[in-house]
């Protein structure tokens, strides 16, 4: 689903060069639930940022479904984070203005097929994440834990192969945080990718796999077959 | 992912999605647009006035014939602050009429005219009006036509006979339900047979009436009525509206040769070329209608500005939102046409409501103020367009603008 191979990032602040990925080397494959973990400053920002096609990578090639987006052009990468990339936010990004059921068919603003079937669509994915009784509250109507499903519901309504989430339990309760776990956990059962960033141990551990990063490099796969291996099987026993 | 490039969205979904944001920032969105809405109905007001001016100017000169010059008898000095008896110089002649036809070539007509308040009866009701005696030519210089009975002509004239044509107003409170045709009715001791009563000419935009008059033959009033030997006005037609000037000139050089002014005294006659006085207004007209495009510029300008203004602090505020539709498959061109849009909508919105508040003003001016305003649908139509051309115009900065901005930075915005 996911190969990345040897992605460098430097940014310049003023005269100031700093690397912030050096050269980093990992495959996800199709149905994983991966989780990035590592401390402020890792890069692991930086590596959802290429990886969610919101920035490009100075070197390196990052291949999503088959296809090189590492230099593509604006339009294409728009069109595979549309259709490709599900985000889930720490701080939900949902429009207050609009009712839960309108934020999560804004994706289909930017679908190809537009969006005919948008309405029945958003309702499966409320119903997805068990919120369909919510589908005309606002956000503010919502509780943390609601706001990040209708997120979820959001990420998926285009039906995409890989789930992008970035500190997603970060703002809830611990409850909440366990049921959006759940959900993720169940997204990942239907065979999409999911790639987590958290620095929480705890979070992590719900996935399948946890890649450890510090200081722009990968330091750990968590002892499993090394990120150029591709056997690599028997994930959910782990749980 | 082979057609990716070639995205297309309809521009109807586009329209909608700006159409709902700016009606939920509604407070926003009316902010922005007043200065196009204040501009657009200035405009079309103003334009509506001038229109209206220039209008009320040629019905004017319609009604007055723009090819009359009348010469009028001019007021007598005072002396020592004392009023003369006869308050008007009295050395214009019936003759001078006959002579100024003659001697200039741009006359083609001319009358005599004597006038006097009269009070007319008939029956124990009585009516105060304007008495002129004319001749037939008088009567045609002067536009009035018979609506019912019959004009005096050029033997009832010459006869002094006692006729008397009346306007509809004298008609009216004279002769309440009767046909004043064949009636006699008395000024002083003189008795006239009401021949004719003229057509109806309505009230001139100075709020006199040109229906309340009586006209009797210039003989008659001359010898009969006013035993004068002077006449108080000459009413002098030229070949065209063109030769006014002409003709002016011709009779002042005919009158002073044939009354050679002391010196030292005023001349003894007044020319009233009202055609010429109109035309200077109409000058007047024109150039508040050439300030106009001054006016639409400095509203477009203003209207500009707070568009610009309010799409930037838009585009500030929705940082986070411009972040979010990034990563969730708009792409940069996405945004730009997005704010473009709405920008355009503002504007267009703008220029509408503009155009309502216009028309609607220029309503009320016509209906409650003593304006004659004429509602130009060109005008409208085009600060409608202008506005939302302009709006697309601006738009184009503030949507550059969220289009540069980077997604993830954008959603980590405060």
């Amino acid at each position: 689903m996911i190969k990345a191979t040897n992605l460098t990032k430097n940014y310049r602040r003023g005269t100031q060069m700093t690397e912030v990925l050096k050269g980093v080397t990992f495959k996800v494959r199709r149905g994983e639930f991966v989780a990035i973990m590592g401390p402020s400053g890792s890069g692991k920002s930086t590596l959802l940022n290429v990886l969610g096609l919101l920035d490009r990578p100075d070197s390196g090639s990052y291949i999503l479904d088959g296809k090189d987006y590492a230099q593509a052009d604006d339009e294409a990468r728009s069109a595979a984070r549309n259709r490709k990339i599900g985000f889930v936010f720490q701080q939900f990004h949902l429009l207050d203005r609009a009712s839960a059921i309108r934020n999560v068919t804004l994706p289909l603003l930017y679908a190809e097929n537009g969006g005919g079937d948008g309405a029945a669509r958003a309702e499966r994915a409320l119903a997805a994440v068990g919120l369909s009784h919510r589908k005309n509250y606002l956000p503010s109507e919502l509780s943390g834990g609601e706001q990040q499903r209708v997120a979820i519901a959001r990420a998926l309504i285009n039906d995409p192969p890989l789930i992008l989430a970035d500190e997603a339990t970060g703002n809830l309760d611990p409850k909440s945080g366990a049921e959006i776990l759940d959900i993720f956990r169940g997204v990942a059962e239907e065979g999409r990718t999911l790639v987590l960033i958290t620095h929480d141990p705890e979070v992590a551990k719900r996935a399948d796999r946890i890649l450890t990063f510090g200081d722009g490099r990968m330091m750990a796969d968590d002892g499993l077959p090394p990120p150029n291996a591709d056997a690599h099987e028997g994930t959910t026993a782990r749980l | 992912m082979s057609g990716v490039s070639a995205r297309r969205r309809p521009l109807a979904r586009g329209l909608l999605l700006s159409a709902q944001l700016l009606a939920a920032h509604r407070l926003r969105t009316v902010l922005s647009i007043s200065g196009l809405l204040v501009g657009v109905a200035a405009v079309i007001v103003m334009v509506g006035i001038g229109r209206g001016a220039e209008q009320r100017l040629l019905d004017r000169l319609a009604a007055m014939g723009t090819d009359l010059l009348v010469v009028s008898a001019a007021p007598a000095p005072r002396v020592s602050g004392r009023p003369r008896q006869v308050p008007i110089h009295t050395a214009l002649r019936a003759e001078d009429a006959s002579a100024i036809l003659a001697q200039s070539a741009f006359a083609i007509a001319s009358a005599p005219a004597v006038n006097r308040s009269v009070v007319l009866r008939w029956e124990g009701l009585n009516r105060t009006t304007g008495l002129t005696g004319t001749t037939a030519e008088g009567l045609r210089l002067r536009n009035i036509r018979a609506g019912s009975g019959r004009l005096f002509d050029e033997d009832d004239d010459r006869e002094r006979q006692r006729v008397a044509i009346i306007g509809p107003a004298v008609a009216r409170s004279l002769f309440p339900g009767v046909d004043p045709v064949g009636r006699e009715v008395r000024v002083g001791d003189l008795r006239f047979e009401v021949i004719g009563v003229a057509r109806p000419r309505g009230i001139d935009p100075l709020g006199t009436d040109l229906d309340d008059f009586v006209t009797i033959p210039f003989g008659t009033g001359m010898r009969r009525l006013l035993n004068i030997s002077y006449v108080h006005a000459i009413y002098v037609r030229a070949q065209s509206s063109a030769h006014l000037d002409g003709l002016e000139r011709d009779i002042r050089d005919i009158l002073h040769e044939r009354h050679t002014p002391r010196t030292g005294i005023a001349e003894p006659f007044v020319i009233q070329n009202q055609a010429s006085l109109l035309k200077a207004e109409r000058a007047a007209t024109a150039a508040l209608n050439q300030l106009v495009p001054a006016v639409c510029g400095i509203a477009l300008l203003l209207g500009g500005v707070g568009i610009l203004t309010v799409m930037l602090m838009s585009v500030r505020e929705r940082t986070r939102e411009i972040g979010l539709r990034r990563a969730l498959g708009a792409s940069r061109k996405d945004i730009q046409t997005q704010f473009v849009l709405e920008s355009a909508m503002l504007g267009g919105v703008g220029g509408a409501a503009g155009v309502i508040v216009g028309v609607a003003a220029s309503g009320a001016f016509a209906m409650f103020g003593d304006w004659d305003l004429v509602i130009s649908w060109q005008i409208a139509l085009l600060g409608f367009a202008c506005s939302m051309l302009l709006g697309l115009i601006i738009g184009v900065i503030p949507a550059a603008r969220a289009a540069r901005l980077e997604p993830m930075e954008a959603l980590r915005a405060a």
